[in-house]
């Protein structure tokens, strides 16, 4: 079933059970990320049992050129 | 002559320039800049995944064997987002410390020092090796020292400027009466800049647009490279006082006539 998250500031409708289905879903290497869920830090060992529910805020960001 | 490596909190390096990775044309020309220019320091930014743009990711172009990351906090506007930065920075897998920099002022990014001396006492508190970026302001530094700052950053020039060290007796009184190891960081245009930084007695430099921004910046690296070390070697040597008038380095004595 499908459920609406807000990711990054933006509402996705995603059928996802787990913020380690998440990022598979989105594409995106576990490695070079870092997740906050409801404004509290998932630390990547808890990616696979950390559940996400309807409404979940996530911020999920990674590193770019900077100064 | 034996000169001593930069050590910040429990980082130690031998190169004392410090390097961006922001504005490059591309991760080739950044790459190759940064290995010319001999620095051990790389800074980087954190930010959203972009999920339009699924380029490659920096830190496949950061030689991590030769290279220490140095995340950043630019951006931010309030402590809480820098603090929430910087944790996430560690969370990426980046190394405990940070860049700290919480910005006052849109148009000139000039910091705003009580929101980054909030910022810096719980990072502190937390165990981040904090490196604040400042002003060019004694008053400030020694309250980020105070605060247990491994490093203290005053600006020479607005971000992204240019416009070299603007006030060299700040820097120098800042330099004069620390404890922990100066680093100026932002407004260096071209080599001489660097130079005049460490001249003053500066423990490092660290620059981005100066680089990233040159015509060739990989020319520009290695120009800064020998810029800091330049400088660095001038101010151990002990410069000679300044004279107002001339005084003849060849004998004055036995002149043909």
């Amino acid at each position: 079933m499908k459920m609406k998250l807000i990711i990054n500031g933006k509402e996705k409708g995603l059928e996802c059970e787990k913020v380690s289905d998440l990022l598979n879903k989105l594409r995106l290497n576990k490695d070079i990320v870092a997740v906050e869920l409801n404004k509290s830090i998932v630390h990547r060992q808890n990616f696979d049992d950390t559940k996400l529910k309807d409404n979940d805020k996530l911020e999920i960001i990674t590193v770019v050129g900077g100064g | 002559m034996n000169d001593g490596k930069l050590k910040i909190g429990k980082f130690e390096f031998n190169s004392r320039l410090i390097i961006g990775t922001g504005k490059y044309a591309n991760f080739d020309i950044m790459k190759k800049a940064h290995e010319a220019s001999g620095a051990e320091v790389v800074t980087v930014a954190i930010r959203r995944v972009n999920f339009n743009n699924k380029e490659e990711n920096i830190l496949e172009h950061i030689d991590k064997n030769k290279m220490t990351i140095l995340p950043n906090t630019a951006g931010c506007y309030t402590a809480e987002e820098a603090i929430r930065t910087a944790r996430l920075a560690k969370e990426v897998g980046l190394p405990k410390w940070v860049k700290l920099e919480v910005i006052g002022d849109q148009k000139t990014l000039m910091p705003d020092n009580e929101e980054t001396l909030k910022a810096a006492k719980v990072l502190v508190k937390e165990g981040f090796t904090v490196l604040p970026y400042t002003n060019d302001d004694i008053v400030a530094c020694k309250k980020f020292e105070g605060a247990g700052a491994a490093a203290v950053m005053p600006l020479g020039a607005p971000i992204g400027s240019g416009q070299g060290i603007l006030n060299p007796n700040n820097i120098k009184i800042i330099i004069e009466n620390a404890k922990v190891p100066i680093i100026v960081d932002a407004g260096v245009g071209t080599a001489s800049d660097a130079t005049i930084a460490m001249e003053l007695g500066a423990d490092g430099v660290l620059l981005n647009t100066g680089v990233a921004l040159a015509k060739y910046p990989i020319r520009m690296a290695k120009a800064m490279k020998l810029a800091v070390e330049s400088g660095r070697d001038a101010f151990l040597a002990g410069r000679i006082p300044k004279k107002l008038y001339a005084s003849a380095s060849s004998p004055v004595e036995g002149v043909v006539r």
